[in-house]
């Protein structure tokens, strides 16, 4: 009956509305990343190290987005993001260890930090831009590094930094990896909506403005000073968190992680991925450092002879950037449009084979 | 200090008036759309109302054996389902003669279809005509369309009732707002003028019908005088044009203006919509579209990463009132905000004839239509005065006398005076009401079209002289 074919339609429309809002991406993500604690919890033995390197790609994630936000919308490019990261991981970790303090008053305080180190780093990419910018943050990078490593009463030196429980509610937690694993997923839920907002709101079109024309962008009323402060606060601010849930999650924080490497494969994973959409960072920094950690360390080939790896994903880079200089978000999306068009194609195909051409 | 203690309260006072002004804006120009909102609102609430009153009363309907509109719908589609079925079998069995060559078991096969067919038709036109207790259905069936009929009515008095007093209400708000918004910003203004008592020299230095006024403006680079001690005034509401050979120094002055350039020597006055006297050489690049100078650029310089509405939204970013924290988490104001702008941009859009590229990207559309985005990009800040850098450059005869007739328009219909500068002498002449001439940076004259065209200095200095 009419009645129940407009119910239906009805119920299509709706579904076409849930499955089109822009946060319906983040939502499955999320469900993706906690169907394997659950398959876990139900009985299947998943390695520890596929989980791993699945909850260091979700931190990994968080960062590069605030990288994205820096490198795609305000056109800085900025060599510093490991330095960051690393005092997000020591913060913590010295904060904990020594004095007690509980997380959310680590979260307040380097939340406070990152916004005074932000706003210093911006200062200086008034007076520098471009490849000057990136020499300058690499060079402050190296100084975090250099810190890190002889300020041994903080960052216990090279040895590393052990950090096996938190303080929650003035009590000492000894958190399981697999309930921080489900925390993660959820901050990175509500990360990867807040940049969505951020980057489809004015204050994302204001740093594009800055970043196509600096000198329409003043003429329309954008004040450079203060949006390059605030993208290197907000790149700052998502390099300690990520520090800090790099801590809470691994329990371990070494010097020699947070080395140039490093922000040149946050740079290469935005770069990859597609430096303006969210896809395009999650699936960037998953071929990046995901498919390493998840899945070739799996395979035995790969556990053998681990050089493997890294030539394949360079190769991977090379091709990606070669072909797809939109990054792979560009690659999904042209995917997309052709497979409708040739799933169209074959469905006229078959019609005419079945039914006969039209008169 | 005690000068210090001035200037850190009187910023503080700028910024107080500047926060009014917008807030002022605000309210004033979006008060209809916000209504029209609510009208909105209302007209879909009745309309689902309706169409929830459609699928009640459809059983009632059948029941009652009234083969009114909807019965005859729903029996036609179904009626059309079966044939479309016969349809594409009987085009299959086609294919399949075709193919084999087997005329009798086509025509077994066509029969039994066609049986089918009309066996089905039968069944469904049973369907419909079957009703019992006749009398007693179609009392219910009138029944429930009376119910429906005073729900529908309730509904829609009350909503009305309800827009009525919400918009009254809101009116007599925003204007109860607005009065007080304004009995505000004047005493602060008063407080202000207080501190610029050394500045009230200001008000005589430019003449009230004057918007412009550039007083013996020097930009030196070097040993190089761009522009020489140059002075002239634009009135309100007219177009005034700058001309002058290559390289004399016309979009040196424009940039002087918009504060891109800080000039060596000289004052640039201005009056703002308040009739305030400013003097410009105070103010930073980024603050001069407040006071409601807007500027285009020689070359386009659109932000190719966005659509052409966001390109429009971009140009009223000083008008967002919201904060960052605001738009981090996505507030209702910056939704609200955010639709009132876009029908804002839509309206201008719509005014220059642009709306066919609101959703494409500039990359790839012809300069005209790039030079056009650019111009109603200026309209979306109300502004006062529109500084136009070579409009025409690039363009062809027929986009030229479109271009004209657009400034013309902009001028008459946004209250906008403008300010241009330009190497095609027709569109000037054409179009402007004052025009200026200056050579390496010195005015050579200033008059009406037809006097620049006769003067002597100005032919010498295009042509060359003996």
């Amino acid at each position: 009956m009419l009645y129940t074919v407009n119910r239906h339609l009805e119920r299509k429309a709706k579904l076409h509305q849930v499955m089109h809002h822009p946060y319906f991406g983040f939502f499955v993500l999320g469900f993706l990343l906690l169907l394997v604690q659950i398959i876990r919890i139900s009985g299947v033995n998943i390695p520890t190290t596929v989980l791993r390197g699945l909850g260091l790609t979700m931190i990994y994630i968080i960062i590069a987005l605030g990288f994205s936000i820096l490198l795609g919308y305000a056109g800085l490019a900025s060599l510093g993001t490991a330095g960051f990261v690393g005092i997000g991981t020591y913060l913590i970790g010295y904060l904990t260890n020594a004095k007690g303090l509980s997380v959310s008053m680590i979260l307040v305080i380097g939340f406070l930090g990152a916004i005074a180190i932000g706003t210093i780093v911006g200062f200086i990419s008034l007076r520098i831009e471009g490849l000057y910018l990136g020499i300058i943050t690499l060079g402050l990078s190296e100084i975090l590094n250099e810190v890190f490593k002889n300020a041994t009463a903080i960052t216990n030196g090279t040895n590393g930094l052990l950090m096996n429980r938190i303080v929650l509610f003035g009590q000492y937690y000894q958190f399981n990896s697999n309930t921080i694993f489900i925390a993660i997923v959820f901050i990175l839920i509500f990360v990867m909506i807040l940049t969505l907002n951020i980057m489809k709101s004015p204050t994302g079109r204001a740093m594009l403005a800055m970043r196509n024309s600096e000198s329409a962008a003043q003429a329309m009323g954008v004040s450079v000073l203060k949006y390059r402060l605030l993208a290197f606060i907000i790149a700052t601010v998502y390099a300690f968190l990520g520090g800090i849930l790099y801590m809470t999650y691994i329990g371990f924080s070494i010097p020699t992680t947070w080395n140039l490497a490093f922000s040149l494969f946050v740079l290469a994973a935005v770069i990859v991925g597609g430096s303006q959409s969210i896809l395009g960072v999650v699936l960037g920094t998953f071929m990046i450092f995901g498919l390493d950690l998840a899945v070739f360390q799996q395979i035995p080939l790969f556990q053998e002879n681990p050089a493997i790896t890294f030539i394949l994903n360079g190769v991977l880079i090379v091709v990606v950037v070669m072909f797809y200089p939109g990054g792979l978000a560009r690659l999904i999306t042209n995917l997309k449009y052709k497979i409708t068009s040739l799933s169209k194609k074959l469905m006229k195909k078959w019609k005419a084979f079945k039914y006969g051409e039209d008169d | 200090m005690a000068k210090m203690i001035d200037s850190i309260l009187k910023y503080y006072l700028m910024k107080q008036i500047d926060h009014l002004e917008t807030k002022i804006a605000f309210l004033s120009e979006y008060q209809p759309i916000l209504i029209e909102g609510k009208k909105a609102i209302l007209t879909s609430k009745l309309e689902k109302l309706a169409f929830k009153q459609k699928h009640q009363l459809l059983p009632y309907a059948i029941q009652a054996g009234k083969i009114d509109d909807y019965l005859k719908e729903a029996k036609a589609f179904e009626i059309k389902k079966v044939e479309e079925k016969f349809f594409w079998s009987h085009r299959a069995l086609k294919q399949s003669l075709k193919r084999n060559q087997n005329q009798a078991a086509y025509d077994a096969s066509l029969a039994s279809i066609t049986s089918k067919k009309d066996e089905n038709i039968i069944t469904i036109e049973a369907k419909y005509a079957a009703s019992s207790n006749l009398q007693e259905a179609i009392q219910a069936y009138e029944l429930v369309v009376s119910n429906q009929k005073n729900e529908f009515d309730q509904l829609k008095t009350r909503l009305e009732k309800n827009y009525d007093v919400f918009a009254t209400n809101k009116k007599q708000l925003l204007e109860t707002k607005l009065s007080k918004l304004n009995d505000k910003l004047q005493t602060t203004m008063k407080q202000f003028h207080r501190f610029k008592s050394a500045d009230n020299q200001l008000e005589s230095m430019i003449e009230p019908d004057t918007l412009l006024k550039l007083d013996n403006l020097s930009m030196h680079f070097g040993g190089l005088k761009a522009v020489d001690e140059l002075s002239f005034s634009v009135k309100k509401g007219e177009i005034f044009g700058l001309i002058g050979p290559n390289g004399a120094g016309k979009t040196t002055v424009f940039n002087c203006i918009t504060r891109f350039y800080k000039a060596t020597s000289g004052q640039i006055y201005y009056r703002n919509h308040l009739n305030e006297p400013l003097n410009l050489n105070q103010f930073v690049v980024h603050n001069v579209i407040k006071e409601g100078i807007v500027r285009t650029f020689q070359n386009v310089e659109l932000i190719w990463e966005l659509p052409i509405l966001e390109n429009l939204l971009v140009a009223g970013h000083t008008l967002y009132r919201t904060g960052f924290i605001g738009q981090l988490f996505n507030s209702r104001r910056i939704k609200r905000e955010e639709m009132i702008m876009r029908q804002k941009a839509l309206k201008i859009l719509s005014d220059l004839g642009l709306l066919a590229y609101q959703y494409s990207y500039p990359i790839g559309l012809p300069y005209g239509i790039l030079k056009k985005i650019e111009l109603a990009r200026t309209l979306m800040v109300n502004p006062q005065l529109i500084i136009l850098d070579e409009p025409a450059a690039g363009l062809n005869d027929a986009e030229t006398n479109n271009l004209a007739h657009t400034i013309k328009k902009i001028r008459d219909d946004y209250q906008a005076t403008i300010f241009l500068v330009e190497h095609d002498m027709g569109l000037v002449m054409e179009i402007c009401d004052t025009v200026c001439a200056i050579s390496f940076g010195k005015k050579l004259a200033i008059g009406t079209p037809k006097e620049i065209q006769s003067s002597k200095v100005v032919r010498e200095a295009y042509l060359g002289g003996e």
